[in-house]
């Protein structure tokens, strides 16, 4: 039998009925094997686009990063403390450009952004290097950082773009080769080329942007005894009495234990409040510490229609709050508006001395100044009362080390906590350059410059970097 | 016969109409984009910002677009080969790289906070039905795994770590969601630093959780549907 024949007699069986189910479960098998192909395919591509964002939202921050820090180089004026700050500013935009090299766009269209931030990295880091000799920044350098740090704010400015794109769905990964980078084509930064040497790599971790929520003194954590908790442990039932008080008896329909925390430093128990005539569903959480029945967070979420409570109104509304709940001596420091809801942060505040280690947050109403939340674990891990020495060293001499340019606006004295669970106690300087507002913290001890905070002026509210 | 022709017509007329309709709403969702003698805002300050990057201008960065500015977008405008007006319109705009700004408000909104934004894309996906305590609560492990030193150090690092969120595996956390939906109001009160876990790293879903090891936690707290824990 020739192949014709066969052929003929293969299309004679299938008319005839006799191979359908042959034929049906070959079909049946490819089209499995396609899907499971195809649904492989694309768990891979999501797998693959997931690190481009991750790539790319990291990077985005580290700029973020590197603008603030090459803005506060420029304020500083102890070669010390201007040396620590480029020197986070080069390893920041290290870390920048790794992530960059993981995008999916070409080295041709990226590639003076990759220069851009090599530039950053190199100059930061010699400059850094002749800081720590204690030889202070020439005229040159330092309109080299400004226009290093005008670049920068466009670079931000370009990459918020992109972003906007990318989560509107209006560019895809793969067209990012073509649109990416309208920031750097029009000139070049410089004209030599960088070094990419692989030690300038991951050098470290990256410190992520909280601050700029979260007001600048709230990052010291817990993991030291609790200093601001005083009193005999309470039970459940004792709590929750102090629960009832706390929104008011008129006002309380019903209080649930929903959780006991034994293994943290601060031991509290947590309860779900309903009110009366409110629907079920409204409930505020509170939890409250064992030990002295401290309010330790307070969380209740409602919608907020409008706003008619002023900031000042507002502040002084979470300001009697606290002194009704036993927080006395607070004062408002930063704040922030979202939503007709204003959370502001207040500081303890002894002899004039405002110590940022106890730090309490308010959330307030802005329809009607209802307290709608708090948070006090900074400040019943930190509070107590301090021992506050006399400066050695004169308000005038402090104000001789801040930048000359500098146009004072306000002054006093601070605590401020630093990273090594130690306390700094400060002059605190408000200043203007340039049309944007800056602190200044000079040790009241010893003249150093411990920290430069830049102070962001929005509609929505006072934030720090 | 007759009418799969006029089905085929309708067809094929529906979706020039469409695709016509889709193409101009694409072009049409500008904002007024244009800045001239007198305008103010950020928009400008951007304006400024890349013409003294660039040498065209050399004033301050103070967002009012007065003769200076002026004269430096003239300048602009000339050597990049466009009427020099001095009107910085769409085509100056894109030429300067400000496309940005000629997109809707409310996206541009949605991601002018972009921590908030991915934050809440995440308990979205990971927390939607749940109270609102057990979606800050989420957004409160994200942040915690982030300042603990077995975990990435970023937001993103975390969020898109392989295979620690489902809503990432799927994709479903790359789509912006409206910023006035409860779970940006979680992340905000997350990233403000209320956090109902007390220092939580994990959390999981008893009846769904198919993991033994994620047993092997200490819980903390049961918030909703899901356990917390350490």
């Amino acid at each position: 039998m020739g192949v014709r024949a066969k052929l003929l007699d293969f299309k004679k069986r299938l008319s005839s009925g006799k191979m359908y189910s042959v034929v049906i479960l070959l079909l049946g098998v490819v089209s499995i094997m396609g899907f499971w192909q195809y649904k492989k395919n694309m768990q891979l591509k999501q797998q693959l686009e997931n690190q481009y964002y991750r790539a790319f939202y990291d990077m985005t921050g580290y700029v973020q990063n590197v603008e603030s820090l090459l803005l506060k180089s420029m304020i500083t004026t102890s070669p010390q403390k201007t040396a620590t700050i480029l020197q986070e500013a080069s390893r920041q935009s290290n870390m920048a450009q790794e992530n960059l090299g993981m995008l999916p766009v070409s080295q041709s269209v990226l590639g003076n952004t990759s220069k851009f931030l090599s530039q950053v990295g190199d100059i930061s880091n010699s400059l850094n290097v002749q800081q720590i000799g204690g030889k202070k920044l020439s005229p040159e350098q330092y309109k080299s950082i400004e226009s290093l740090h005008g670049f920068a704010v466009s670079l931000e400015d370009g990459l918020q773009q992109l972003q906007t794109d990318l989560a509107g769905g209006r560019i895809k990964w793969g067209q990012l080769t073509k649109t990416a980078n309208t920031f750097f084509e029009k000139s070049s930064a410089a004209q030599n080329p960088a070094t990419q040497g692989m030690e300038n790599m991951s050098k470290t971790f990256q410190e992520y942007p909280k601050l700029i929520y979260d007001g600048p003194y709230s990052d010291h954590m817990i993991s030291t005894k609790p200093r601001g908790l005083t009193g005999n442990d309470l039970s459940s039932e004792d709590l929750k009495k102090k629960v009832i008080d706390f929104f008011g008896s008129d006002k309380v329909q019903d209080v649930v234990e929903t959780g006991k925390d034994d293994y943290s430093q601060i031991k509290t128990f947590s309860y779900n409040v309903t009110f009366k005539n409110l629907p079920k569903e409204q409930i505020a959480n509170i939890t409250m510490t064992v030990k002295g029945g401290s309010h330790y967070m307070m969380l209740y979420n409602r919608n907020v229609p409008n706003a008619s409570v002023t900031m000042e109104q507002a502040k002084e509304l979470g300001r009697k709050f606290l002194e009704a709940k036993g927080f006395t001596n607070m004062v408002d420091t930063y704040y922030l508006k979202e939503d007709n809801t204003a959370v502001i942060n207040y500081a303890y505040k002894q002899d004039n001395v405002v110590v940022y280690s106890d730090l309490i947050k308010v959330k307030v109403a802005l329809d009607n100044g209802e307290i709608l939340g708090m948070e006090s674990k900074a400040y019943l891990a930190a509070h107590m009362k301090r021992n506050i020495p006399v400066p050695k060293i004169t308000m005038e001499k402090a104000k001789s080390q801040i930048n000359a340019k500098m146009n004072l606006l306000s002054s006093g004295l601070a605590i401020i906590p630093t990273n090594y669970k130690t306390e700094n106690f400060c002059y605190e300087f408000k200043g203007n350059i340039n049309g944007k507002d800056f602190l200044v913290y000079i040790n009241a001890e010893n003249g150093r410059e411990e920290d430069v905070l830049m102070i962001v002026n929005t509609p929505n509210g006072v934030l720090t970097i | 016969m007759k009418k799969t022709v006029k089905f085929i017509c309708l067809t094929i007329i529906f979706t020039v109409i469409f695709t016509a309709l889709y193409g101009m709403e694409m072009v049409s969702t500008g904002r007024t984009p244009k800045m001239a003698l007198g305008s103010q805002g950020e928009e400008v300050k951007s304006l400024q910002q890349r013409l003294k990057n660039w040498g065209y201008y050399a004033g301050d960065i103070n967002g009012n677009y007065g003769l200076e500015t002026l004269l430096a977008v003239k300048n602009f405008q000339t050597s990049w080969g466009m009427e020099s007006s001095g009107v910085t319109d769409a085509k100056t705009m894109i030429e300067a790289g400000m496309g940005r700004f000629l997109q809707k408000d409310e996206v541009y909104a949605a991601a002018t906070t972009d921590n908030v934004q991915l934050l809440a894309r995440t308990i979205n996906g990971e927390a939607r039905g749940e109270p609102f305590e057990g979606q800050v609560a989420v957004g409160a492990v994200i942040l915690n795994r982030v300042g603990d030193s077995r975990f990435p150090k970023t937001i993103a690092g975390v969020i898109y770590q392989p295979g620690a969120f489902t809503a990432v595996a799927d994709g479903q956390i790359n789509v912006a969601i409206d910023p006035k939906s409860t779970v940006v109001k979680a992340a905000r009160d997350a990233l403000n630093g209320w956090d109902p876990t007390e220092g939580c790293l994990y959390y999981w879903n008893p009846k769904t959780a198919t993991s033994k090891w994620i047993w092997t936690r200490q819980i903390k707290r049961k918030i909703g549907r899901h356990n917390f824990g350490i």
